[in-house]
């Protein structure tokens, strides 16, 4: 399920070495491997309009700051905190409010009848490892259409949770809401994605 | 007792076994009996699955061979101003 951290380097040790001794591949290790994650994060938080900018910042302080690492978390923890930071400071200054609820539409009620029960019945998928239903290019689009179109947010938190494997206590570190929240984001999320690839599914 | 709804709502709060000892034994139940929903349980865990190989990025336009470089450099000069 997670990705294979630091392949090309052995371990964090010898990369965090390269970069301090200036190795490009280690640079472009890291950037490749860190740079979207922290801009989802930044997204998160601040917004689109500054999450840029909050990155670049983030990678200078950290870079500035490598020498002094102690390795006591992940470097990858270690970069998250720094953009959460940077981007935390930013939302004080320019005063602004995420709502959890941007772009929330809840599960239709005309899916059930009063009593609560389901009105259509409901299929089992059809039987394909998720691999196999990936390399359909379709459903690799509709996956990539849909996520683009949650709130920052939800995909900050369906990215560090069911993507990266990052712990439920340091998502709320990361985006300061509380694990009930990350719960709510990650529910709609996979709600919304299970809509598209449903969609999908009754279309074939 | 639960009803389908309320596997609707809770479904993912279920998978992560974020729930209550009484009301996981409830929504339990209800999978017993309705076979909706344990196809819709079965969903929801193929969703995760999916997304989780098919590991959809942020849209971004930034050259990150250049911004390696540019980090590249800060760092060595960061170096020999210390």
């Amino acid at each position: 399920m997670k990705k294979n951290s630091n392949s090309q380097f052995g371990d964090e040790q010898v990369l965090i070495k390269k970069l301090i001794e200036g190795d490009q591949l280690a640079f472009e290790y890291i950037v490749s491997e860190y740079h979207n994650l922290m801009l989802s994060i930044a997204r998160a938080i601040v917004g689109e309009a500054f999450a840029d900018e909050v990155v670049q910042e983030a990678w200078i302080s950290a870079i500035k700051a490598l020498a002094k690492f102690e390795g006591r978390s992940k470097l990858k923890t270690w970069l998250l905190h720094i953009v959460s930071n940077g981007a935390k400071s930013r939302v004080r200054r320019e005063n602004r409010m995420v709502s959890l609820d941007e772009g929330w539409e809840s599960v239709p009620s005309d899916k059930f009848d009063h009593t609560g029960h389901r009105l259509d019945n409901v299929y089992p998928w059809e039987e394909a490892t998720p691999e196999a239903l990936v390399a359909n290019e379709q459903l690799q689009s509709i996956i990539e259409e849909t996520f683009q179109q949650l709130p920052a947010l939800q995909r900050a938190a369906l990215t560090m949770y069911d993507m990266e494997g990052i712990k439920m206590e340091e998502i709320c570190n990361i985006l300061d809401v509380s694990a009930s929240n990350v719960r709510v984001l990650l529910h709609r999320a996979r709600t919304t994605l299970h809509h598209s690839i449903e969609k999908y599914q009754d279309n074939k | 007792m639960y009803q389908c709804k309320d596997i609707a709502e809770e479904v993912n709060n279920y998978i992560e076994g974020d729930l209550p000892f009484l009301k996981r034994i409830g929504l339990f139940f209800h999978f017993l009996i309705c076979s909706c929903c344990r196809n819709y349980l079965q969903q929801i865990r193929s969703t995760i699955s999916i997304v989780t190989v098919s590991q959809p990025k942020e849209q971004d336009g930034t050259d990150l061979k250049n911004l390696a470089k540019q980090l590249q450099e800060t760092c060595q000069e960061h170096k020999h101003e210390h």
